[in-house]
């Protein structure tokens, strides 16, 4: 029963997006609801796939001889981030219905999408670290052709590039582990590494780790690569609450989280993941203080969460990390999706132009609201839950005491930046002439689902922790009930510790003007933040020196065909070479 | 002297083969370029057959022959039905004005 449900599950969105595209331009009331109907149906079948994840079943797809067999496995880490892609896919799809009404080339559009997320789900799925690196690069691929959607306008171009240049360059990690793995153990089976990672000899298990760490940093926006993510906002918003929110940029968490037991007893792992994570948070989240883009100060807090995360694989806390992720996931898309709704409605990105919004949008103020009061980390709503429990996983294992404090110091910093976007879009007085129209069926659709798991999904803490300890046994996770993880989170000393900073941040917010006497002190600090602290420069150099060898490179491009037939008959003879002076095969 | 029968076929692969590459390698006409790539295909393909006779595979080198054959034979077809529409276009055969695609 789960062998149908896992190939529905990837093969769903991909025949859905076969038929958006096939479906063509001229029918785009077809292409709407092709993709919304495929888009749930995957949902549907992930959700369903849920149950499975206790027994792990495994299924094999044979392809004959040098790969390995693709294999999949639904285990809890898999199904739960399979049913967070699908669902929040589905919810995405469905916005896009109202958002890209009227876009030209919605095939392409809708194509991308679901071809997205059935690789995302595939890339949760697999447990072919060879298959995982494909999924992972496909994942890659489609972010960059959805970024670039609007391909006439050149930032948009210019962001898509970057993103693709720079999650390459880290996907090299992830192929220098894979091949490690298969170089020592003559498979690429994850399961078996995860179960004895004695299988691999220190060093090449010291090599596996830090070029995973270097995959998932990239793909997660992680330091030093965070800036990519921001200049990918110039994708349509939906994108970015799907693919730039919610799941792409989650595979990192994921491959760390997955591969935790394994690359733990590597020595200085564990305070490198810690080190990129803690990094990440706080220099996004003074980012995300001095930006004036709404869909920027989202992807600086993006970028900031998922440093929580990270961090909290690092601390050892896996359970705290996925949990967050789920929360995350779920807040997140929301708030994209609602800045989604104004953007679309008023026109601009620029929050510096907004301002007094919520009387025309009444509903997408409330729904935006509950977000930004769960991305703050406010008591109740999800975002609380699951940021405490990675705080107090901070505190666990002998965990550095002053990487804790700094994490503690950001969610301040996030309460203080989540109600100056607030503020600036919703409140206060408008600022500009602008039309403003409260959201479309399709969006609202959308978004209640969203805020609703906001205020909700902390209740799941119980049975998604039972999940992940049944199904993962090589994780130190432990099932809890939700009362006890909630009694645990509140009689923590950390909880309250961090709930007053939180309420600092919100005061320093409301007494925003007694600080001025503050600002040229840190005006500094906020002009070296809008640049991105000089990484900017790093990661920019990086593209440039991509596109520049490239550029070289297209002089061995002649367009005559002769000379690539005399390239072939050369690596002809160097293979007949290799061969004849009896380099074996293993 | 006697020359075996697996001897005769090798000859013929690697003759095959040599005056595939060679004419790939020095003509500038399109549609010999596809005449010359029917004759490495087709060497290759000999080479299949072989390669199952001597390693008593015969049934797989063979149904791999007709896979190849068929492979082939829409390379051809493609290839020419292409040709026909440069001349049309470019108004040429001849490879060296072939190379608009490189910009």
């Amino acid at each position: 029963m789960a062998e149908p449900l896992i190939l529905l599950t990837v093969g769903l969105p991909w025949l859905g997006a076969l038929l958006c595209w096939a479906a063509g331009d001229r029918h785009p009331r077809l292409q709407h609801t092709l993709a919304v109907s495929f888009s749930v149906a995957a949902g549907i079948a992930a959700l369903l796939l849920i149950p499975f994840g206790y027994e792990r079943p495994l299924v094999t797809l044979p392809i004959g001889g040098a790969f390995g067999d693709f294999t999949f496995s639904p285990d809890g880490l898999g199904v739960f981030l399979a049913a967070v892609a699908t669902v929040i896919g589905s919810l995405a799809v469905i916005f896009s219905v109202d958002y890209m009404r009227g876009e030209a080339q919605l095939g392409r559009y809708y194509a991308f999408v679901l071809f997205f997320i059935g690789a995302m789900v595939g890339l949760v799925l697999t447990t072919n670290l060879l298959l995982m690196f494909v999924f992972w690069e496909i994942t890659a691929l489609t972010s960059y052709a959805l970024i670039s959607f609007h391909n006439d306008d050149p930032k948009a171009v210019a962001g898509g590039i970057k993103a693709l240049i720079i999650t390459q360059f880290g996907g090299l990690g992830l192929l220098i582990g894979a091949l490690v793995l298969f170089a020592h153990t003559g498979s690429y089976d994850i399961l078996a590494v995860i179960a004895n990672p004695g299988l691999l000899p220190a060093g090449a298990l010291a090599w596996m780790a830090f070029g995973c760490l270097a995959a998932a940093a990239a793909k997660s926006a992680q330091f030093p690569f965070q800036t990519w993510l921001p200049d990918a906002m110039e994708a349509p918003t939906p994108i970015s609450a799907l693919i730039h929110a919610a799941t792409m940029v989650n595979a990192g968490v994921y491959l760390l989280a997955r591969f935790f037991p394994a690359f733990e007893g590597v020595p200085g792992w564990r305070e490198a993941v810690m080190a990129v994570g803690m990094l990440s948070a706080l220099l996004a989240a003074v980012m995300a203080i001095v930006a004036t883009d709404l869909k920027r100060v989202l992807a600086y807090s993006t970028v900031s969460q998922l440093g929580y995360m990270v961090y909290a694989v690092g601390a050892g806390g896996v359970f705290a990390a996925q949990f967050h992720l789920l929360s995350h996931s779920v807040f997140k898309a929301l708030l994209f999706l609602g800045a989604g709704a104004v953007i679309h409605s008023v026109g601009t990105r620029d929050m510096r132009q907004m301002g007094g919004l919520g009387k025309k949008m009444p509903f997408v103020r409330l729904v935006f609201v509950i977000g930004a009061l769960a991305l703050a980390g406010l008591p109740v709503l999800n975002g609380f839950w699951s940021k405490e429990l990675i705080l107090e996983a901070g505190l666990e294992h002998g965990n550095p005491l002053w990487m804790l404090i700094v994490m503690l110091v950001v969610s301040g910093l996030t309460a203080f930046y989540t109600f100056r976007m607030v503020w600036l879009v919703f409140y206060g007085q408008q600022r500009a002439e602008l039309h403003a129209h409260e959201a479309g069926t399709a969006m609202k659709v959308a978004l209640a689902p969203l805020a609703f798991g906001t205020l909700t999904t902390w209740l799941l803490a119980g049975s998604f922790s039972r999940l992940l300890s049944e199904s993962l046994p090589a994780h130190p996770i432990s099932a809890h009930s939700t009362g006890e993880i909630l009694l645990e989170v509140l009689t923590a000393p950390v909880t309250l510790i961090a709930v007053l900073v939180i309420g600092l941040g919100l005061a320093a917010w409301w007494q925003r003007d007694r600080l001025t006497g503050f600002a040229p002190a840190l005006a500094g600090i906020g002009k070296a933040a809008a640049n991105s602290f000089g990484f900017e420069a790093v990661n920019r150099a990086v593209v440039v020196v991509m596109e520049d060898s490239a550029e070289k490179l297209r002089s061995t491009q002649t367009g005559m065909l002769s000379w690539n037939v005399a390239s072939l008959l050369v690596a002809l003879i160097v293979v007949l070479a290799i061969l004849a002076l009896g380099v074996g095969l293993p | 002297m006697t020359i075996s029968i697996p001897t005769t076929v090798i000859i013929m692969v690697l003759g095959l083969i040599g005056i595939g590459i060679y004419a790939l390698l020095t003509t500038r006409h399109l549609l010999k370029v596809i005449v010359a790539l029917q004759l490495l295909v087709k060497g290759a393909m000999l080479a299949l057959v072989l390669a199952g006779r001597l390693t008593g595979q015969e049934d797989l080198g063979q149904s791999l022959a007709i896979t190849v054959i068929i492979a082939d034979t829409i390379v051809a077809v493609i290839g020419m039905a292409l040709a026909v529409q440069v001349r049309r276009v470019i108004g040429t055969l001849d490879l060296r004005s072939l190379t608009s695609l490189r910009r």
